[in-house]
This record gives C-alpha cells, structure tokens and sequence, in this order.
C-alpha cells in the first residue's frame, strides 16, 4: 500500500518534471517589482486616455510604469521593444501600429510577456499566459448600433443606410460593420446600404463621402460609423449642406468628448462608449497577471481560452452622455 | 501424481507476468498513439482545410486587389487631371486590352446616362443606370467589385465600380469588367486539399458564383436545401458563424474575402480526413504484434539465461531434499544466484559434516536403546512373573483365609451345638426323671396286668363249655330236620298220586287237582327249606367247632402272655434301674458339656479373631497383587517404550544412512 504510493508520487513527480507543469506562480514576483513598459503606436487622443489610466493603475499598484509614443510605424515599435527587453521590462503593454505585424513584435519582446490593446491581432498570434489581447468585443459595439437604430427607425420596412468605416484592415472595422448588418440582416426589413466604403476612422474623409453622396441624390435614414470622428464629419457636411439633423440618425462609436458633446447638442444620436479607463485598467491588470504567472482567468473580463480581455461597451444616448464627459 | 501441484516454473511465472504486462502496456501506448494520431489527423485536415481556404481567400484577395490598385490608379489620375470628355476617351482608350483580366478596359458614366469606354470596347450603355455595376459604384468611392451578374455576351463577370470624386457636382462612376473565370479557377483548382472542394457565396443574396458543380452555379442557398451539406452550410451564412465545422461528414471552412460581401467555403470529407487512419491502424497493429513478439523473444531469452543457473541450482537443492549430499554446487558469475550457489555449497558442506556426526551417534544411539530394551524386557518378565507369584500368594491367602473363616464358623457353630447340647440335656434330665416315674407306674401298671390276665383266661374256660354245648344242641336239630323232610317228600309223592287221580276223575276232578298241585307244592317248598335248614345247621356246626378251637387257641395264648406279662415285669425293673442309671449317666455328662460349651465358646472368640486377621492379610496380599500389575503394567510401558525408542534409533539410523554425503 505505502509502496504503491510512494510510486504513484514518484511517477507524478517524473511527470511534473518531464512535463515542466508547475505549482503555482514560482515566477515573477509581488506586483512591486513589476516594471512595465506601454507602447503607442503614435498620439491619438482615445489610446493615450488608456495609457493615462493605465499609468495610474500602475503606479496605485506600486509597478514602475514607462509609457512610449512612437511614430506610427512597426519598425519603430520593434526598436521601442528591443530596447525595452534590454532595459529589462517585465511586460510590455502594446497597441500595434498594424496588428499584421504582430509576430513581428512577440519576436522582439523574446520571452517577455505582452500585452496587445486596440487593435487585435489574429487569434493564433495570441497564446495563453504570454500574449494577450485588451479591448472590447467590436461586435458588440455594432449590435449596439444595430439595436438603436431598429429601435428608432422600427416603424420602417425599408432602410436606407449609409454605413462609414475606419481602415480597411483594421480589426474593429470588420468586428463593428460585421456586426452591425448581421443585426439589421437579421432584423428581416429590406435594408439598402446606400453608400458604404472606407472613411479611414477620419472625420475629413467622412464629411467628404457625405458630400459625395448626398450629390447622387440618394435618400439616407441613418449613418452608421464605426467612430465618433467620421459620425462628426457627417454632422459637419449636414451642417453645410443644411440638411436637418433632427431628421437623420447619425451613429458613431467610442463616446470621445467631441462624440458626448455632440449628443448633448443633438446632432449625434448614439454613440458606444469603448471604457479607455476600463481598458487602461484592464491593460495593467492582464499585464501584472502575465508578469507574475497568474492564471488569466483571474483576470476581470478575461475569456475563457484566456486570450482575450474584453472590457464591456456601454451604449451613450443623450439620456445618460453626462457619465461620459 | 496427479494430486500433487503442478511445478511452476519461474520462467513461466516471470513469463505470465511480463509478457501480458508488456502486451498490455504496448497495446495501450499503440492505442494512445493511435487516438492522439486520430487527433492529431484531424487537427492536421483542420489545418490543412484552413491553409487550403486561406491561400485560395488571399489568392483571390491578391488578384481582386492588383486589378483594384490599377484601376485606383486610373482614377485617382482622373480625379487629379480632371480631364474633359474628349482626354477621358483618350486616356480610356489605352486601358482597352491592356490587360487580360479587364480586355474591356475602363469605363465611366454620367448621371446624365452617357457613357465614355474605349473606343474598341463592346460594353453596353442600355439600362446604364439601373445596372448593378453603376448603381453599386454610387454607394462607394473607393472602387470595390460589386455584385456578379451576366452581361450581353453572356459572360459571368464582376465590376470593380466607384464614385469619382473629382469635386465636380455631376456625379460620375468609373467602372472595369472582370471576368469571373478567373476566380472560378481559383475556387475550382487551387485547393490543396485531396478531395476536397470550394465554391464561392455572394452573402447577400446567397448566390453561389463558382463552385464545380455547374448545376449550383447561380443558384442561391438554401436550408431546406435536399443536400444536408448545402442545407448545413446555408443555416451557418444565416447566422453567421464562419467557425469550422463537420456538417454532415464534411469538414466546412468558411472564409470571407475582404472588400467583397463573398464568402469562400471549401469542404473535405472527413471519411478522406480518416482513409489514411485505416492503413495507420492497420501499419500500428503490425507494429504492435511484431514488437509483442520481439519482447517475448527477449524476455524469453533474458528469462532463460537468468533462470538457468536457478535451475542447476534447483536440481542440485532438489537432489540435496531427497538426501544426496553429495552434490558439487558450480557456481560462476559474481551475481545473486551466484551468490546464492556458493552460500548452498557452504551448507551442503556444513551439511554433510553434521549429518556424519548425527550418523555416529545414531549409531551408538541405537546400541544403548538395544541394550535399554533389552533390559527393560527382561525386567518386565521379571515383573510378570512376580506378579505370578504375587497372585498365586494372594490366592493362597485366600484360601487361608476362606479356612480360618470356616474353622472360625465351626467352632461357634460347634459352641452353639454345645449350648444347645446343654440346654438339652437339662431337658433330658427332667425326661428321664419324668421317664423313671412312668416306668416306676408302667412297672405297676405291669403287674396289673399280669393279674387281669388270669382273671381272662378263666373266662375263656367257661366259654368254651358254652360253645361245646351249643354244639350238642344243634345235633338234635339236624335230627328234627331230617323228620320233616321224610316227612316232605312222601306229601310230595302223595300230591301227585291226587293229581292222577284228580286228572281221572275229569271236571269233577279238576277242583280237587288244583288243591293237590298246591299240596306238591308245599311239598316241594318244605324239602327246599329242610334242606336250607340243614345246611344252616352244618354251619353253624361249623362254626362252633371254630369258637371251640379259637378259644382253646386264645387260652393258650392269654397263658403265653401272662407268662409274657411276667417276663416283662422283670424286664421293666431291670430297665427302671437302667433308666435310673441312665439318668445319674447324664447328669454327670451336663456337667462335663457345660465344662466343654466354656471352651467351645471361647474357641469360637479366638478363631473369630484370627479370620479378621486373615482377611487383613488377605486385602494387603491383595493390594500387593494390584501394586504387582501396577509394576508389571509399567514395566510393559517400560519395555514397551524401550522399544520404541530402539526402533527410534534404528529409524534414525536409517534414516541418516539415506542421506549420502
């Protein structure tokens, strides 16, 4: 009996070793210790509102913190990330400047951990305890738009819809746009995107594609955008071409100050708010979580393959934009 | 034999044991091998199916976004240049076969319905407006390709359209022809996956653009399609779930194309993912037999040459149990069994040693039990016969004893009989008195006798004159009787000479007959009782004659018995003064039987006596008797035991000589 134990413990033990499982967090350390490295890929007002709050987080939980801009390009991130490595950073909390190059990054922190926000790399880039992904669920922020505007145009059989995009290969254009007509598609009425291309996440390119369209003379019941920016240059082109506001739904997503602004003055319909404290919060947290070896699922929000954190949306509509200002 | 355990071998055991294990072991790891190969089969078709889709999705993207990029080019020349119509249909014009994916170059309409195309192409402006190309290009103004649709030639074809935005209010939309062919051979040709199909979904409406199965082409999906695959694959466009999946054997990809509303799906059969399983199961089941064979080759091989100096081992130990210390054990090696060998080698030595020194003393053993026996048999006879003897005493005593006892009965028996004797002739004493006194009144009463006896035979005298004349008499009657018989007769003879005459004289006669017949009757009675008579009288003549003499003869007699009576008289004195004698005689004897009854009784105490001392005697000799057996019954054991023990050691003896050393 006592044999037959003492074996099954060897065996288990042999197991452990060859296996190389572990018991528990042995590396890292306590949360003091951690030194953390943030990198933006270049100045944009939403992402630096998460590096503020994700620095104070910090620093309430006694991390070193250090926060880079860079210039927008990968190449500049892959220098940041050596050089971060060499300083000897613990994390590395990053939002890609093109999530395509997402190895490229991992290959550069080495071993260290990272964490992605903003804009998601593919799901096989990510791994479990070493690479995960901070941000909302995009698909939610188009079900939420979807929601609002069958809520509003409900009494209509047939929409017009003009639907404006951020980049192209940006992962939270396809999640939003996606998501947004799979709930209108589902809604069963006859949708008809009227206009529906690439405005860049640009208030400028948008307000130009609102001009353009209103020239082909099309009927337009609501503007979905997949940010506040571009919903701000639709209002912008409405305004000067004094189309009424109050008679067009005009959607946008992120509740920046403009965005909340703008609905409290009735030109902006309904925007999602994307938390840039949650998210800040949620970035150091995942990051303390993989510096230390802690199991993700401990982490708030995280899912269950551990890959992702996703940070709720909130839907802003004149009745509650105060919250968010 | 044939109740006796079967001998297991250690070969056998180790063999039952490890091969099984083994087998059982191997068979496991072939069985986790082959369901992590199954595993690993499918993750690899998943990998493969997603590979296969990916590389056709971005062989599609490319070839969409080259053409794309040119005519982003051609317009963002245009929007830039702002050419007037006759420099568009020159710049135009050099697009036409300039490139063999749009050989009908670039095209542009107005608002107004005119349309500015290449010089040599066929593109149609009939319903311009209402086209799918220029109404789709109205909602973008990045081109991008629009949905498929069939032009005049007949030719399924995509247009890349868009607004241009050269900040003109006319709203213009430049637009190029692609054929579909293309991407049909990339949907239809590039898979890399063996047996493995794709075909290509416009998701807004559901229509298949290309796809093998010419038939499907231009149709739109449905679930309640009568093919499952299709229907499973429609439910999935539905709801959107591009997940992989298996829909009704088919492993199912699902692929967007980015800057189209396409979808590319591709599925495999899983019965194709799992042919190669069967060969694997078929080439892992080989294996496992050849390498379970293998293993009992070696294990059987190992096993023999570890066992066999066992078994030299065990047929020297086998011989060592049936007592053959003779053995030489071989040991070689510096291993355990070697080890074992000369430590067994030690012991047989260490054996035979001892077992010589047990068969010498054995040996004397058996001696001394010999002789033990022999003297414990001897003493045993011994004590038979003394035991003998013992009960011969002891019998002897008895009948002792049984003596004393009679001589002690006797002798009481003997003072009773004294007693009595004494008792009895007091009594004797007083008869004799009381006998004296009587012979004294017999001796009188005698010589009454003698007296009346005389007075007895003077009366016999007289009687016998008496008698004497009672003869004389009866004489005279005889006399008498004689007459009347004469007397008789002649009325007999004279009744009949009546009768005659009566008979004569006829009736008359006949009266007088009759008295006469009576008359000779009488007659005849009267003669009869005369002749009674006398014959009476001779008896009684008789008898007198006896009186007479009878007396004369008790005469005689009663003179006889007074001379008799006399003799007696004398005789009674002489026995009353022998009676008087007798009973002086006794009275002496009194006194000497009471002398005697005081001895005799005194006899009887002692011969009492010495019976009890007998029977003390006899119950000691008897005590002697059993004490006796007791000795003998354990001299027996004794012996008995002796020889045992003699057979003992003759057993012992054997026994060590069955050892050989």
């Amino acid at each position: 009996m006592k044999k037959t134990s003492v074996f099954i413990l060897i065996a288990a033990m042999l197991f452990c070793m060859l296996t190389g499982c572990s018991v528990g967090g042995m590396q890292g350390g306590n949360a003091g210790s951690i030194k953390v490295l943030m990198i933006l890929s270049n100045e944009d007002t939403y992402r630096e509102m998460v590096a503020q709050e994700a620095g104070k987080i910090a620093q309430e939980q006694g991390m070193q913190f250090d926060l880079v801009i860079g210039d927008g390009t990968s190449d500049a991130q892959v220098k940041t990330i050596k050089e971060g490595v060499s300083k000897g950073y613990d994390v590395i909390i990053c939002n890609p400047a093109d999530a395509a190059t997402a190895l490229q990054l991992e290959i550069a922190a080495g071993d260290i951990p990272m964490v992605f926000f903003n804009s998601c790399p593919e799901e096989r880039l990510l791994k479990k305890g070493k690479y995960v992904y901070v941000g909302s669920n995009e698909q939610d922020a188009g079900k939420f738009q979807a929601e609002y505007v069958l809520d509003k145009l409900g009494s209509k059989q047939e929409l017009n819809v003009m639907i404006l995009q951020g980049e192209q290969e940006h992962s939270a254009t396809n999640g939003r746009t996606t998501a947004v007509k799979n709930a209108l598609k589902d809604s069963g009425k006859k949708i008809n995107y009227i206009f529906s291309d690439y405005a860049d996440w640009s208030r400028e390119k948008a307000k130009n594609m609102f001009d353009i369209m209103l020239k082909t003379g099309r009927e337009v019941d609501c503007v979905i955008c997949n940010n506040d920016e571009m919903a701000l240059g639709t209002i912008e082109s409405c305004k000067e071409n004094k189309i009424d506001l109050a008679s067009l739904v005009i959607l946008g997503v992120d509740a920046t100050k403009d965005g909340c602004e703008a609905i409290e003055n009735g030109e902006l319909s309904f925007t999602v708010c994307q938390s840039a404290p949650g998210q800040g919060r949620a970035c150091v947290e995942a990051a303390r979580a993989l510096a230390s070896g802690e199991d993700m699922s401990k982490v708030e929000y995280a899912t269950d393959n551990g890959l992702y954190v996703y940070v709720p949306f909130e839907p802003v509509t004149a009745q509650n934009v105060t919250q968010y200002k | 034999m044939a109740g006796k355990k079967r001998k297991l071998s250690i070969k056998a055991k180790l063999l039952g044991t490890i091969i099984p294990v083994s087998a059982v072991v191997l068979f496991l790891l072939i069985l986790v091998s082959y369901l992590v190969s199954k595993g690993m089969m499918k993750d690899s078709a998943m990998n493969l199916l997603d590979a296969s889709i990916g590389n056709q999705v971005a062989e599609m993207e490319g070839w969409l976004n080259k053409d794309l990029v040119s005519f982003e080019m051609v317009k963002k020349n245009i929007e830039g240049t702002k050419p007037n119509d006759k420099e568009l249909q020159k710049l135009l014009n050099q697009y036409y076969n300039y490139n063999s994916d749009y050989p009908e170059g670039i095209y542009v309409a107005s608002e107004d319905g005119t349309l500015i195309k290449p010089e040599d192409s066929k593109k149609s402006d009939k319903g311009l407006l209402d086209s799918i190309w220029y109404t789709q290009g109205l909602s973008r103004v990045n081109m991008a390709f629009g949905s498929a649709y069939t032009n005049e030639e007949g030719e399924n074809i995509i247009s890349a359209s868009g607004i241009i935005d050269d900040g003109e209010d006319k709203v213009r939309v430049i637009s190029a022809d692609v054929s579909l062919d293309h991407v049909s051979l990339i949907v239809n040709s590039m898979v890399e996956m063996e047996d493995a199909e794709a075909f290509l979904i416009d998701t807004v409406d559901g229509t298949i653009l290309a796809g093998r199965d010419s038939e499907r082409l231009s149709t739109k999906l449905s679930t309640e399609d009568s093919n499952p695959l299709f229907a499973g694959i429609a439910k999935s466009v539905e709801e959107n779930d591009y997940s992989m999946k298996e829909i009704s054997g088919y492993l199912t990809a699902f692929q967007e194309i980015g800057g189209t509303e396409w979808l590319l799906v591709s599925d495999v059969p899983t019965a194709t993912i799992y042919a190669n399983l069967n060969s694997l199961r078929m080439i892992m089941i080989v294996i496992g037999c050849v390498a379970i064979l293998c293993i009992i080759l070696l294990i059987e091989r190992m096993v023999h040459m570890i066992v066999r100096p066992i078994k030299v081992l065990t047929e020297d130990i086998t011989k060592m149990a049936e007592g053959d210390f003779t053995v030489e054990v071989k040991a070689k090696g510096r291993d355990e069994i070697a080890a074992m060998g000369r430590s067994v080698q030690k012991f047989v030595e260490s054996m035979r040693n001892m077992i010589q020194d047990i068969y010498q003393i054995s040996d004397k053993l058996g001696n001394q039990a010999d002789g033990s026996s022999k003297i414990s048999r001897e003493m045993y006879d011994a004590s038979i016969v003394q035991s003998e003897s013992m009960k011969e005493m002891n019998s002897t005593v008895d009948q002792l004893s049984i003596s004393v006892n009679e001589i002690a009965e006797s002798a009481t028996t003997l003072a009773m009989v004294v007693s009595d004797t004494k008792e009895d002739s007091v009594r004797v004493e007083e008869k004799m008195q009381e006998t004296v006194q009587v012979s004294q009144k017999g001796k009188e009463d005698m010589q009454k006798v003698g007296t009346a006896m005389e007075t007895i035979s003077l009366s016999i005298t007289r009687l016998e004159e008496a008698v004497n004349k009672v003869g004389t008499a009866s004489e005279e009657i005889t006399a008498i009787v004689s007459l009347i018989g004469n007397i008789a007769d002649e009325t007999n003879l004279l009744s009949l000479n009546a009768s005659i005459e009566a008979a004569r004289a006829g009736e008359v006669g006949r009266g007088f007959a009759v008295v006469a017949g009576e008359i000779g009757k009488l007659a005849s009675n009267s003669t009869e009782s005369v002749s009674n008579i006398e014959r009476l009288i001779h008896e009684v003549q008789a008898l007198v004659e006896d009186a007479v003499e009878q007396s004369r003869d008790s005469s005689e007699n009663i003179k006889e018995s007074g001379q008799l009576i006399g003799q007696a008289v004398v005789t009674f004195n002489q026995i009353f003064e022998n009676i008087e004698e007798t009973s002086s005689l006794i009275q002496d004897m009194i006194e000497k039987v009471e002398k005697v009854d005081a001895v005799a009784t005194n006899a009887a105490a002692i011969s009492e006596e010495q019976a009890a001392s007998t029977d003390m005697i006899l119950q000691t000799s008897e005590d002697m008797v059993t004490q006796s057996n007791h000795i003998m019954h354990n001299s027996e054991e004794v012996a008995n035991d002796a020889e045992a023990l003699a057979a003992t050691s003759e057993e012992l003896g054997r026994q060590v000589k069955a050892f050989r050393f």
